[in-house]
């Protein structure tokens, strides 16, 4: 009887050394609530890995301790761990400002400036000075091409962000995470707000995304994790429970609760 | 609480055990009609073509079931097992019909070597024991039966290149004669391998891993 070797990477196949993020014995506190419990995590640069699992599980809270948002929550604490390039990010001397700006993130409502399509996209280059001119033209115009939305403005730039439909501010607020140069985006359900279109075109960009950068997404939507991710985390109750290929995860979870969970039996 | 997807699960089921149960038996028929020398073609062939458009209602069935619940893991696997395991059915239908169409061609064994009537009766039960354990460990789910199948198609395998030795060496007394046991030996291996598939589609729901059982 032959064994057929396939892609089944498992959580143990992806503890590598060249992870981009390195999330080491992470336990997060809000007050006596312990909401990360001894996470262990290692993601690839340029995948897309998709962390999901029931309400309160601590998927938001694991992927705001990758750019220590968590940090400004009032009552919380940290133990452990998180390494970007091999950097501890939790270091007492740790830039959180510089840190943020290589870590971007996008949040489960579009959430555009009361500024015009432009500001809204120049902002974050001209509060950490990098451009401005004709530069910082060309950072605007490529950051909108690269999140899908330069062909959709191009002749309204100056115009209101608040004119654009749901999918697009979502866009514009990925262009403007764009354009402040990060290596890492991080999505909380990007999706959740947005119809089937918006949220096709999303997906789309978010895999066209991980060709240059790291990108982390939490979604409640087990399809879209299927669909966009290279990998998927599950938690639940603030451990995790599996993390691997996403296409093991979703055809052969090795944990019964991850079967349970991803074939509706609880959740 | 039962989860609606069960629902078209269980109608899934229900549709490939009656395909097993109906498979089981064109085989036989078509086996049997053979080591008596008898013609069972018609019967056969109504039952083979019953095989193929029930295969494609398994189909369809689960195609719907993919669309209205884009199943994940069990689930999934048994969809996909499911419409592998339908298709392997209506090959078990197909072989039997080659099978009973060699009595309209060629004849009967009637008229053979007694050692070509006892080689096909030979390979026939065993293939048709691989066919039933196939169709018993589907009903229950039964990977640990399933595997058994791979120690009998090596036998089954064996007994084909026995006798196509045995044809090289000692020629029968008609070309008929010769012709009739490499169709009807080969079509046998062939359903036999089919059953090993059948249990590697068992073994894949059961445990996700692939095996191969030949």
């Amino acid at each position: 009887m032959k064994q057929i070797s396939t892609k089944n990477c498992t959580h143990d196949d992806l503890m590598v050394n060249d992870a981009k993020i390195d999330v080491r014995k992470l336990n997060v506190w809000f007050g006596d609530n312990h909401v990360l419990k001894d996470i262990n995590l290692k993601i690839r640069e340029k995948t897309v890995t998709a962390i999901m699992g029931p309400s309160g599980c601590g998927k938001t809270t694991l992927i705001r301790s990758i750019n220590r948002m968590n940090d400004l929550i009032n009552g919380s604490r940290t133990l452990g761990e998180v390494y970007i390039d091999g950097y501890n990010i939790y270091e007492r001397n740790t830039n959180v400002y510089e840190l943020r700006r290589k870590i971007g993130m996008v949040f489960q409502k579009p959430n555009p400036f009361p500024k015009s399509i432009y500001e809204n996209v120049a902002f974050g280059p001209k509060i950490h000075k990098m451009a401005r001119g004709k530069e910082l033209d060309d950072i605007v115009e490529k950051s909108l091409k690269e999140a899908a939305l330069w062909d959709e403005v191009k002749d309204r730039l100056h115009n209101s962000a608040f004119s654009l439909s749901g999918g697009q501010q979502q866009r514009l607020c990925i262009a403007r995470a764009l354009a402040v140069k990060p290596e890492i985006i991080l999505m909380d359900e990007p999706c959740s707000s947005l119809d089937p279109t918006a949220t096709a075109r999303i997906e789309a960009l978010l895999r066209r995304l991980s060709e240059k950068y790291t990108v982390v997404i939490v979604t409640h939507n087990l399809q879209q994790a299927a669909r966009v991710s290279d990998f998927t985390a599950f938690l639940y109750m603030g451990k995790l429970v599996e993390y691997g290929d996403t296409k093991r995860v979703f055809e052969n979870p090795q944990s019964e609760l991850t079967e349970k969970y991803i074939t509706g039996e609880f959740g | 609480m039962s989860r609606l997807i069960d629902t078209g699960l269980e109608q899934l089921a229900s549709m490939l055990s009656h395909m097993g149960e109906l498979a089981y038996k064109t085989v036989s028929f078509s086996i049997i009609s053979c080591i008596e020398g008898t013609d069972s073609h018609e019967q056969v062939q109504n039952l083979s073509e019953t095989l193929v458009s029930m295969a494609d209602e398994v189909e369809d069935k689960a195609f719907e079931l993919i669309s209205r619940f884009q199943p994940v893991a069990s689930d999934l696997r048994i969809i996909k097992s499911y419409m592998k395991i339908a298709y392997d059915f209506a090959r078990y239908g197909r072989y039997a019909l080659d099978i009973s169409q060699i009595y309209e061609r060629l004849g009967g064994i009637n008229k053979c070597e007694d050692w070509i009537k006892e080689a096909i009766r030979e390979m026939g039960e065993k293939t048709l024991s691989m066919v039933g354990v196939s169709v018993k460990s589907l009903k229950s789910h039964d990977a640990k039966l399933a595997k058994t199948l791979a120690e009998t198609e090596k036998e089954v395998d064996t007994m084909y290149s026995r006798y196509l030795d045995r044809l090289v060496e000692n020629a029968p007394s008609t070309n008929r004669c010769a012709i009739l046991t490499v169709l009807v030996t080969r079509y046998l291996e062939r359903i036999a391998d089919h059953a090993t598939y059948i249990g590697e589609s068992l073994v894949y729901i059961a445990t996700g891993e692939r095996i191969v059982l030949r």
